[in-house]
């Protein structure tokens, strides 16, 4: 009681001593840092050759643990790309032996606890996250995914369906397109490290493959587990001894990573979004290694250039010098064993992308001629130097950095070597490494935006600009067997439906087509009746479709331009628009039945009266001749791609000389979709240019 | 088997018990206090590692914006890091007189704009450039980001500001024995800020939208889901319309400022490796001479009964994507606890959403569920997203989830899912102790929306007396027409149901 009477005393002495605040920032004085404490970790090699790693922290009732598995996604084969992702998917949801992936999904989160696998580029993970009085349970079931995964093929089958979702939405967003097509530029479209997973990869991808990626990657000697939180080491050492004893596959050594061989071109390249305001951009070269001797100074200069927030250069040039962006940065990207990039990344409102970007490179050029000044030095080295403590912060941050150090052959306290090279960084050092490691010539520029409202053009830059096809490749079917012999067959079957619908030389002379058709769909299909008129003068096309509710038109000229017309407005033609424009083209008929005189096009005989027409599009149609020459039907790809579609033909009538189908039966994926009656053909009939492009 | 089912029984209770004995000892590590302006401060003491997590929590939010004015909260935020009057400057005294000038050639051009057709466009023309001219002189006198400098020459991380509709929130971490600087620095802009460089801050806010919501589908999704479900409560638009934030006015920010950021409208958690008793001097010293002032106005309007389902679309190039949010009450409502439970029931791989509509019909990509979309102050929405699979409609997605909303109001949901829930809750509440900031921000934001911080660990106790009838309750209750707005995202062209195949 006394005691706290004095105490209060003391205090009061102390507030009146101390009653003004301090004015200036100078005038504070600091304690020194308490104690940085390094949690103890007790490390060990299980028997059958797995390490371990284990650290006590009893604050929280709570235990955390991860597998690191040397495996990648970088060892994707080309034409599995995507392998990995299915994999590690697969892992957790394909359940165990015992357990299928829904009870595994049912009793974690019964007890509210997780076991989640990943497969990044150069390292994989299985990691759990537990209460304390589950992790028994807990540690079973992660023992049993980590050792004998299942793979149950309904899952496989789930998570592939997500894979082909996550592929049709990778153009979604504007900064998704931007760094995905930097990486992909920087480091090679076709190489392991640049390359994205395609429907067709992701197809190829089977249980047996996930299997066997399991056997190969997944043994002890290739595993690190590390274990933090509320346990006693001793005997987590001994139940983790006997839950591994039985696992004792042994594998070859996980084969190196491959190497990062790629040389981009400099230059622009311009991916288009017609819907965003803002124009995204990502510039720069390949960057470096963690172990690059320059790498503390190279860290410093970054950090002066763009890395470290709103101190940065950048940020203050561009963001509020300028107010042209919310957020530009930079990063000096380096990697454990292969170069990561260096990049500038922001956005901008789409007038002003130009000035933007010749912000940036002023902001470059002036790192790279000029010293930085002794404060700018001072701010970056202090803000490393004084945040240090931060990579301290909870026991879980240190266990954690050691695996990744141990995992990529660094030394133990290569951070500490990295805080003393960064205090010795000098104004000259980061002129140095500037000038040295910084190639403004050899900047790939990614722009994702809608140039139509750019204020200047990127040529503007003086650079060349090349625009990104973002196109999405639709799967390849599996080729049917093609050679000398079935083409030929292919040609004579085609000659033969020339012959039987009026004479090549017949379709040879037609310059224009239209028809006017009634088109009434099935009760599936919304059941109503439409009007359907198409005009071709090749490459141009124009359909019209009259629908209950109002007209929807659309218009190509085949040269990559066009519009849509719908009772709600008019618009550009959008990407998907013109694609189903350029495959309605490939599909119009007296050209069609032509084809063996388009050298872009491969006629094929695929069965005794069939014939397949294709081009480097992707698209394709199968003719199926009846015993008089005529077509019986033709096959092609549906309306999403995902289902093919099917048309029956009737009613042969003779228009010009030429006879053409007036009925035809749709299906669509082996359901009835419509009826088709064309009203009117008319061929050569001296359709205008002008017509095509009405609205 | 016997033993295993007896071992389960007690593992699900042991955490109950946890519940209020966790809140018992985390009180000890607690320090609270008022000071005599009536500005509140909660320490935490958590001295694993020498540093500190400061979070500053202003009851403000852009519900607060006035009229025509949407944006002046968010942007009041951006100002708080440029400096006071005397970091961020060279001369104060001759910068002041500039940024008033800028003020008072504004007033002007707004009074020739405000006459309309009777405006004369060269006297507009002649007071811009003198506007251009007052601001880039004020300009002059700026030390560029001195703030943020100091800040983070001092090892200061993390230093960022956000505003919701309901709240602002300014927070960043320090080693903990440069804590003063905080005081110092936080002290003064709070008792004074500075409009410096506020037309080109204006610019980057601008921008922000354009990048946060003009130009990613999802921002624009959520814009129109809130301006279409709220036509009248003033938390419609959470970053402001872009004609408003393109002529906000450093006066209004200053006036935002003086009503709203009084020491008794905020709160300041300080977290991590410090000395309560300390904290306590400090926050004397540097805080104490602010004065008090008046506690600002309540929002008045409320939003007025809706009478049937709302539909609305968004156009972009991005795949389809729907949005469902039902109106719900405020989180002090005695039903949010049973929304929660909801929620969670819903949720997760175990939850219904997933389990049906990703697995089952392969109809979706991602679901999501959530008791609240936006925070907690004023009525809300239950809020589902469903993401569809390739080649599958938001039309499917719909009427595959509005059959699951059907059977949650008509059936039960077991014991095992109540306690999954349940066990959940808890779980995430001691995930949450572990990170300085993370329970820094929770205390301030439920000293906010509740008047006490104590409320995160009986929040609990509530979930636990949640029945299977409170949860069918609540589904019948709030998951109706009534309450029901649904935005969907549209490909440009892309057509309804049933033409599709007429495109042949």
């Amino acid at each position: 009681m006394i005691l706290s009477i004095l105490l209060s005393v003391a205090t009061a002495i102390a507030t009146a001593q101390t009653a003004a605040p301090k004015k200036s920032v100078k005038d504070l004085k600091f304690k020194p840092l308490g104690e940085i404490k390094i949690p103890e970790i007790s490390s060990f090699t299980l028997p059958n050759g797995m390490r371990v790693h284990l650290l006590e922290n009893h604050e929280l009732p709570l235990v955390r643990g991860n597998a690191t598995i040397r495996v990648g996604n970088v060892f994707d084969p080309a034409d599995k790309t995507g392998l990995a992702d299915v994999f590690d998917q697969s892992l957790r949801l394909g359940g165990t032996k015992d357990k299928t992936g829904d009870q595994i999904n049912q009793l974690l989160e019964n007890i509210a606890a997780s076991v989640e696998s990943g497969v990044g580029e150069t390292s994989g993970s299985l990691s759990f996250n537990t209460l304390r009085e589950h992790s028994d349970v807990v540690l079973g079931i992660f023992h049993d995914l980590l050792v004998a995964p299942e793979f149950r093929q309904d899952k496989i089958d789930v998570v592939k369906t997500q894979l082909r979702s996550a592929i049709a939405r990778r153009n979604d967003n504007a900064s998704g397109i931007t760094s995905r097509e930097f990486s992909s530029l920087l480091y090679g479209p076709t190489t392991p490290w640049g390359r994205d997973m395609e429907y067709e990869t992701l197809e190829r991808v089977s249980r047996d493959d996930l299997i066997a990626y399991h056997k190969r990657f997944y043994f002890p000697s290739n595993v690190i587990l590390s274990i933090s939180g509320d346990f006693v080491s001793s005997t987590l050492h001994a139940k983790l001894e006997k839950m591994f004893a039985d696992w004792t596959v042994k594998q070859n050594p996980a084969p190196a990573f491959p190497p990062v061989t790629h040389k981009a071109k400099p230059g622009i390249h311009l991916a288009e979004k017609p819907d965003v305001t803002q124009a995204f951009f990502r510039l720069g070269h390949m960057g470096g290694l963690l172990s690059d001797k320059d790498y503390p100074a190279l860290e410093v200069m970054n950090d002066i250039l763009g890395g470290n927030g709103f101190s940065s250069r950048l940020m203050q040039k561009v963001r509020s010098d300028m107010g042209l962006a919310y957020n530009v940065s930079s990063s000096w990207g380096v990697g454990f064993h292969h170069p990561g990039l260096f990049s500038i990344t922001g956005g901008t409102k789409s007038s002003s992308i130009v000035d933007a970007l010749k912000a940036v490179y002023g902001e470059v050029e002036r790192i790279r001629t000029n010293e930085v000044t002794d404060e700018e030095l001072q701010i970056a080295k202090d803000s490393t130097l004084n945040s240090f403590v931060f990579n301290f912060a909870s026991p879980a941050q240190t266990l954690g950095r050691l695996i990744t150090y141990e995992y990529n052959g660094y030394p133990k306290d290569f951070l500490f070597q990295y805080q003393k090279a960064v205090a010795a960084v000098t104004k000259a050092d980061v002129l140095r490494v500037a000038k040295q490691y910084l190639k403004p010539e050899e900047f790939v520029v990614v722009v994702t935006g809608n140039s139509k409202d750019f204020g200047t053009q990127l040529t503007a830059l003086n650079q060349p600009v090349a625009k990104i096809d973002l196109t999405i490749p639709e799967p390849k079917r599996a080729a049917a067997k093609m050679d000398a012999g079935s083409m030929a067959k292919g040609k004579q079957l085609l000659a033969e439906l020339q012959k039987a619908v009026g004479g090549a030389d017949k379709l040879a002379a037609v310059q224009d087509y239209s028809h006017t058709a009634d088109v009434s769909l099935t009760s599936g299909q919304g059941g109503m009746k439409v009007t359907q008129i198409t005009q071709v003068i090749p490459p141009a096309i124009r359909f019209e479709q009259v629908l209950p509710f109002g007209r929807v038109i659309i218009f190509s000229d085949g040269k990559g331009s066009g519009w849509l017309k719908t009772p709600q407005g008019e618009m550009p033609m959008p990407a998907q628009v013109a694609k189903q424009a350029a495959e309605e083209l490939f599909r119009v008929q007296p050209w069609l039945w032509l084809s063996d005189r388009d050298p872009n096009r491969t006629v094929n005989a695929t069965g005794a009266r069939t014939v397949e027409i294709s081009d480097k599009s992707n698209n394709w149609i199968k003719l199926t001749l009846a015993e008089n020459g005529l077509l019986e039907k033709v096959n092609f790809k549906g309306g999403d791609g995902s289902v093919e579609a099917e048309a029956v033909y009737s009613d042969w009538k003779d228009v010009n000389g030429l006879k053409l189908p007036h009925g035809a039966k749709l299906s669509q994926g082996g359901k009835p979709a419509a009826d088709i009656s064309v009203k009117e053909y008319r061929i050569n009939s001296g359709l205008k240019m002008e017509e095509l492009g009405k609205k | 088997m016997k033993s295993r089912w007896l071992l389960w029984a007690c593992c699900t209770l042991i955490p109950a018990i946890l519940a209020a004995q966790d809140l018992q000892e985390f009180e000890k590590k607690i320090t609270e206090f008022d000071l005599p302006n009536g500005l509140h401060f909660i320490v935490l003491r958590r001295p694993q590692a020498p540093v500190v997590s400061m979070v500053t929590q202003v009851n403000v939010g852009s519900a607060n914006d006035p009229a025509g004015k949407t944006g002046l909260a968010h942007m009041l935020e951006h100002m708080a890091f440029k400096g006071t009057d005397s970091l961020g400057t060279n001369n104060w005294l001759a910068e002041k007189k500039w940024l008033s000038d800028v003020e008072s050639t504004y007033d002007k051009l707004e009074i020739e704009k405000n006459k309309g057709p009777r405006g004369s466009a060269e006297a507009m023309k002649k007071l811009e450039g003198e506007l251009k001219a007052a601001i880039e002189k004020a300009n002059g006198y700026v030390v560029k980001e001195a703030y943020s400098k100091i800040v983070s020459q001092n090892g200061g991380v993390g230093m960022n500001a956000s505003t919701s509709n309901e709240v602002t929130t300014y927070f960043y971490s320090l080693p903990s024995n440069r804590i003063e600087l905080w005081f110092l620095l936080t002290s003064q802009v709070f008792r004074q800020p500075i409009m410096r460089e506020f037309y080109k801050e204006r610019d980057v806010v601008r921008e922000e939208r354009r990048r946060s919501f003009e130009s990613n589908p999802q921002g624009k999704m959520q814009d129109v889901l809130l301006t279409t479900a709220f036509l009248a409560h003033p938390q419609r638009t959470l970053i402001g319309w872009a004609s408003d934030i393109e002529n906000l006015r450093a006066r209004d920010a200053e006036a935002l400022f003086k009503t709203y950021y009084v020491p008794s409208n905020m709160v300041m958690v300080l977290a991590g490796d410090v000395d309560p008793a300390e904290m306590k001097r400090l926050a004397q010293v540097y805080f104490g001479g602010i004065p008090a002032g008046p506690a600002p106005p309540r929002i008045i309007t409320e939003e007025p009964k809706q009478e049937g389902e709302r539909r609305t679309a968004v156009e972009a190039q991005a795949q389809p994507f729907v949005y469902i949010g039902y109106k719900r009450p405020e989180a002090g409502h005695a039903d949010a606890a049973p929304l929660s439970v909801l929620a969670g029931a819903m949720s997760g791989r175990a939850g219904i959403l997933y389990k049906e509509l990703v697995e089952e019909k392969k109809v979706s990509l991602v679901t999501f569920a959530a008791d609240s979309f936006i925070g907690g102050k004023f009525q809300g929405l239950f809020t589902f997203i469903v993401v569809p699979a390739a080649g599958k409609t938001g039309d499917d997605n719909e009427k595959a989830l509005n059959l699951i909303i059907e059977r949650m109001k008509k059936e039960k949901v077991d014991q095992a899912i109540l306690d999954r829930v349940k066990t959940q809750v808890r779980a995430g509440l001691v995930r949450a102790l572990d990170s300085n900031m993370g329970m820094a921000q929770r205390l301030a934001s439920n000293y906010i929306l509740y008047g006490d911080w104590r409320r995160m660990f009986t929040r609990i106790q509530e979930v636990d007396k949640v029945t299977a009838d409170d949860v069918l309750r609540v589904a019948k209750t709030y998951l109706i027409d009534n309450n029901k707005t649904a935005v969907y995202l549209k490909t440009p062209g892309e057509k309804k149901d049933g033409d599709k195949e007429a495109a042949k």
